[in-house]
């Protein structure tokens, strides 16, 4: 069966300068699969070359099979690829409900006029999404805070905001972008709580980190990139003894 | 009590007009469309409802349909390109178009009259109708920002690389802003012509497109109530306090000045913010730690990382 | 007769290129459209004609004069109303808005002071002097114009790219992120840019205000919208761009107003500019940064 994301010798030049070279990796669903690297390795380029935020320069990133190496963010995200941001970008002056509630957006189906009018159907979806959204924040236990303003929480539950709403659009493939960044392990570990429940369902999980001890746990094969290049992929045990990859983290 | 209400009828008149044209002004700010166009559809709502009447001998109030018409058409053929342009070019291509209106009805002096406009409509549009066509555009505008339409915007006016990461299509919102806002003002408009006798090139100018803009920076640009406030305050003091009046511009562009620095929200969103957090601190109780998920003891759980949970700011 | 309104376009449109010099810096630097810069002309031109009739200057000091008015406004511009939002990280959305409320504020101020005249500078102010080769009739004003114009583009590509100022004034322009990290301090290079644009503007100020014969305080705001059409036209942030569209702008109008009307004139401007924007917002020469930018910082 393949993969639900793959990778092949994906690349990307700034000005002849290249961000990412000749990178192929596969993300099978039901699992945690890990891309891990220092700083500045490329490690987000190749999400936003995922996403479709950046065009690839070479190469090919198939979708279930489909190749989609040309397509539109928007319909990426459309087709069940979520992500989450490195820098949390959350909207400040929303609530943490509304937050959530964006991410469903991609499973409207009232109609344009029925929302511009106010209509019964409009109001149905909306009491729907709220409560879908509400349930999320009953398994991220954060009920007590639906209507406060996004802005206001702290690091650790504005992370989880962000998590919940890629989650609301019911992806296939979830792109995690160093979401432990700046925890501490309790922290982490509820977090990777989840991230397993969210493989377990089905979904193919490529988790980006810095942090080589959560990553060990969490991840059934990892790849390692360095300077754009990927220099080690395998078991987390093998991986983490390769004397490549301790001196591309000791070097960086 | 009556006669309060009749000495000031006509301002009343001129708030809720502006009202109108500042709802056409937020519309498009609410989307994140940097549109300065609302000046340059107004006038030609009002010129195309002032001539149809003046010169065609229309009924008033097909005209004032068809003016709202022209505002919608134009801004609708108008909303696919600059819908794929952003920010400045947004805005300048938007004041170019006030400009162009304005040279058209200064000089096409064989249709609009030039200089000295068009004089002699009558005056179908009273409080009564000014009001219930405010009540009603308001009533339609909190329902859009109510749901999917509202939300959407508001995801890609604060980050449109979210809003494109969650499958929002920024164009299309765009076009649909775009198209609202020129249907609003082109009501305006045609509602000013009215509503006012006479109608010259010179109140669809510069004046006017830094008063919209000034009401809906002042009132605040995400809520609808923040557009009536902008326009009660920016219409009103002028004719509460005469050196405001004589002194319009500098006072508008102060209060831009002040607003956008310090106050960046604006007046009503800033107040309506402010009121939610005040009744989530009443009502809430205090906030609780990061809690383990799936724990059920969690709300008993000692605070993990007393320094990260600083709770909310008001 | 075409000739002669060549030459009148020529000179028009150096003055155009010079005013937008200064605004198409600011936005390579800063990435601001300045909507204040029309009244940073306007009271540069002021400034000249106050010298001129009250301090009873020659007109080069009024020159000298009209430059330093014009960057000081500049840079209180930038001090009261750019700076608090850029330490702020505010959209570019607030900094247009707040460019507005500046130049509402300076206009209105304009208009007390000159009492809505038109003014205009004295008959002695500039020799007139006319000198005819081959039927074409040039003034002294007219080429002193030119050179100055001329004199000044060098002034500025000498500055900008063999000094360390205006080496760091690229930098910051390139990347203000990547700038700090090489320990220079935008501060003092973006005062220099308003500095510097403000100067430009308050030169063509005076010497607008000497070939149409006029200074008002409402004649900053066409001068504006033709500034939109050329940095637009010629690439947001190009230093050639400015130069070609504005002596294209500039001979365009001219012969429009010469052979058509000014009525035309103006909104054949406009439709230009709007087309433009439509089809190629970068410009003849423009880099492709005006493109959607889907990813911020």
């Amino acid at each position: 069966m393949t993969a639900t994301l793959v990778l092949q010798d994906v690349a990307r030049h700034f000005g002849g300068v290249p961000a990412v070279d000749k990178v192929s990796l596969q993300v099978p669903a039901g699992q945690i699969t890990g891309l891990i690297g220092p700083n500045g390795a490329g490690k987000t380029t190749v999400v936003n070359l995922i996403t479709g935020l950046l065009h690839l320069s070479s190469g090919k990133v198939l979708l279930d099979g489909r190749d989609v190496s040309r397509d539109e963010a928007p319909d990426l995200a459309r087709a069940g690829v979520a992500r989450t941001f490195q820098n949390i970008r959350l909207v400040p002056d929303a609530s943490v409900l509304e937050n959530v509630v964006a991410g469903f957006h991609r499973h409207e189906k009232a109609g344009l006029w029925a929302n511009l009018l106010g209509l019964p159907s409009a109001r149905a979806e909306a009491k729907w999404m709220n409560e879908r959204a509400m349930a999320l924040l009953e398994r991220f236990g954060m009920t007590a805070l639906a209507e406060h303003r996004a802005g206001g929480l702290s690091y650790g539950h504005q992370r989880r905001i962000e998590m919940m709403r890629a989650l609301a659009t019911e992806p296939r493939l979830l792109l995690l972008d160093e979401p432990v960044a700046g925890m501490n392990d309790a922290e982490a570990e509820s977090l990777a709580g989840i991230f397993r429940s969210v493989a377990a369902s089905g979904v193919a999980v490529l988790l980006i980190e810095h942090n080589m001890r959560f990553v060990m746990s969490l991840c059934s094969h990892l790849y390692v990139l360095a300077s754009g290049r990927l220099i080690a992929e395998g078991q987390p045990d093998a991986v983490g003894r390769d004397p490549m990859v301790v001196e591309a983290y000791l070097g960086a | 009590m009556m006669n309060f209400f009749y000495t000031y009828q006509s301002l009343f008149d001129h708030i809720l007009v502006y009202a109108l044209l500042a709802l056409s002004q937020y519309v498009v700010l609410r989307a994140g469309v940097f549109s300065l166009g609302t000046a340059g559809f107004a006038a030609l709502g009002a010129y195309g409802c002032a001539l149809l009447i003046t010169k065609a001998g229309w009924p008033p109030f097909a005209a004032i349909v068809a003016g709202t018409m022209l505002g919608t058409l134009a801004s609708a053929l108008l909303a696919f390109p600059l819908s794929r342009l952003r920010g400045v070019f947004q805005a300048v291509a938007t004041l170019a178009l006030v400009q162009i209106v304005l040279s058209a009805t200064q000089n096409w002096v064989s249709v609009t009259n030039g200089a000295l406009g068009v004089n002699g409509i009558p005056k179908v549009a009273g409080t009564g109708v000014l009001l219930s066509v405010v009540v009603v555009v308001v009533l339609l505008l909190v329902a859009m920002g109510r749901y999917s339409v509202g939300r959407a915007m508001d995801v890609i006016r604060e980050d449109e690389t979210v809003a494109v990461s969650l499958g929002i299509s920024v164009p299309y919102y765009h076009r649909i802003a775009f198209i609202l806002s020129g249907l609003l003002a082109g009501l305006g408009g045609a509602l000013q012509a009215t509503s006012s006798y006479a109608i010259t090139p010179g109140e669809f100018g510069f004046g006017m497109l830094v008063a919209t803009l000034a009401m809906v920076v002042l009132g605040g640009r995400t809520s609808v109530w923040g557009a009536l406030v902008g326009a009660a305050i920016l219409t009103t003091l002028p004719e509460l306090f005469r050196v405001f009046a004589d002194y319009r511009n500098v006072v508008q562009g102060i209060l831009l000045l002040l607003v956008i620095v310090y106050l960046p929200r604006g007046v009503a969103d800033t107040v309506i913010a402010m009121l939610r957090d005040r009744r989530l601190r009443r009502r809430a109780t205090p906030l609780p730690a990061d809690p383990v998920v799936g724990d059920p003891a969690s709300t008993g759980a000692p605070p993990v990382n007393p320094s990260i949970d600083a709770g909310v700011h008001a | 007769m075409l000739m002669q309104q060549l030459l009148n376009g020529v000179v028009v449109g150096s003055v155009y290129a010079l005013f937008a010099l200064g605004f198409t810096l600011l936005f390579g630097v800063n990435h601001i459209m300045n909507m204040a810069h029309g009244s940073v002309f306007m009271w540069g031109a002021f400034a000249g004609l106050y010298a001129v009739t009250m301090l009873d200057a020659p007109i080069y000091v009024a020159l000298l004069i009209a430059m330093l008015a014009g960057g000081l406004v500049s840079v209180a511009l930038d001090v009261f109303a750019f700076r608090p939002l850029r330490r702020r990280n505010a959209p570019e959305f607030s900094a247009i808005v707040a460019s507005i409320g500046a130049d509402l504020v300076l206009l209105a101020i304009a208009q007390k002071v000159s009492n809505t005249a038109v003014m205009r500078f004295p008959f002695d102010a500039f020799p007139v002097v006319v000198y005819t080769v081959f039927g074409l009739r040039i003034q002294l004003l007219q080429l002193v114009i030119i050179g100055l114009v001329v004199a000044m583009v060098f002034g500025l590509v000498w500055y900008l790219y063999r000094t360390t100022f205006g080496q760091r004034i690229r930098s910051v322009a390139y990347s203000e992120q990547t700038s700090r990290l090489l320990g220079i301090n935008p501060g003092p290079v973006n005062m220099q840019v308003f500095l510097i644009s403000g100067a430009l503007a308050g030169m063509a100020g005076v010497l607008i205000g000497l070939v149409f014969n006029s200074v008002h305080f409402a004649m900053g705001e066409p001068l504006l919208l033709r500034a939109f059409v050329i940095i637009i036209l010629g690439g947001l942030g190009s230093i050639p761009g400015a130069l070609i569209a504005g002596l294209a702008i500039g001979i365009v109008q001219t012969l429009a107003v010469a052979y058509v009307s000014s009525g035309v004139a103006e909104a054949v401007v406009f439709v230009a500019l709007f087309i433009v924007i439509l089809v190629k917002p970068t410009g003849l020469f423009g880099q492709s940064t005006a493109a959607m930018r889907i990813q911020r910082a």
